[in-house]
């Protein structure tokens, strides 16, 4: 074993450490959002031609009669997203469940809070870098702005209560029906956004709130927030 | 290393050239399809939810 082989192959483990890393930078800068945009496309796919295939009946009036929903099923896709603030062509598919896998398609829907447009809470987590960066602009959103959802039936416009408001990641009463911190007063249809705080970090978390402001059956095309 | 690769690999320096790569471009792809997706959970940028999990692990759960 001479010593110049033993210099040569530390110099090409180093070498190839040095390429691994640079891979993975590769990988979870661009390539995550690659995977992402791919499968979140796929998954709006999957909802429009469901809602195409089987058409809801428009809107029925919000009465008592209506039989329980199907619930969502999990890691499934069940309504699409716009905010404006974000830019015109911000839309991503909501899945339900908020695990790893999910998350990676879409925004992920808080199991156990409400659908969009009931009573109660209807929390979302979605990411805020990697994976297509969906939530990337998140500290811009103020009070005002629009969130819509569309479920296949109706669009939902809730509108953002207060700025972004930071939190630690075991605050889960943000997402309880009534949340805790939002300034909100009673039972009411709201809209909960997680994502996480710092920008790469996860120390912390980012939260919106939002109020139900309209609602529109799909039937009468987009509500006027996504019309350009 | 690389030399001992180079100097087992059959044929001249074209085909060996051209198996090397074949070799470069299935260790990339290997690790892009399952080294990184394995990997990539224990960074932290994938915690985007309130669940009271500790930070550091996957995002998952409530």
């Amino acid at each position: 074993m001479s010593v110049r082989l033993v210099v040569r192959t530390f110099s090409e483990l180093c070498i190839t450490v040095g390429a691994l890393i640079i891979l993975f930078v590769v990988y979870f800068l661009f390539w995550t959002g690659v995977k992402a945009a791919d499968a979140a496309e796929g998954e709006i796919d999957t909802l429009q031609s469901q809602w195409a295939r089987e058409p809801v009946a428009p809107a029925p009036d919000a009465a008592s009669s209506e039989p329980a929903p199907a619930p969502y099923r999990d890691g499934k896709p069940f309504a699409t997203m716009h905010i404006p603030r974000f830019g015109p062509g911000w839309e991503w598919p909501v899945l339900e469940n908020t695990e790893v896998k999910t998350l990676q398609k879409g925004l992920g829907h808080y199991s156990g809070t409400a659908r969009p447009g009931d009573s109660g809470n209807f929390a979302v987590a979605g990411h805020r870098r990697t994976y297509g960066d969906p939530f990337k602009d998140f500290p811009k959103l103020r009070p005002g702005d629009a969130v819509v959802v569309n479920d296949g039936t109706t669009w939902f416009t809730y509108r953002i209560a207060k700025k972004p408001y930071r939190t630690v990641p075991t605050d889960t009463a943000v997402v309880d029906p009534v949340p805790r911190g939002s300034g909100f007063e009673g039972a009411g249809r709201y809209l909960t956004l997680t994502t996480c705080e710092p920008e790469w970090g996860s120390s912390h978390r980012l939260i919106v709130w939002a109020h139900l402001d309209a609602t529109r059956p799909v039937s009468d095309g987009r509500p006027p927030e996504l019309r350009r | 290393m690389y030399g001992w690769i180079w100097r087992h690999l059959p044929g001249n320096a074209w085909v060996r050239s051209i198996i090397a790569l074949v070799l470069v471009l299935a260790v990339v792809y290997a690790l892009f399809q399952y080294v990184f997706p394995w990997a990539e959970p224990l960074l932290p940028f994938g915690d985007v939810t309130v669940d009271g999990a500790s930070a550091g692990g996957a995002g998952a759960g409530q």
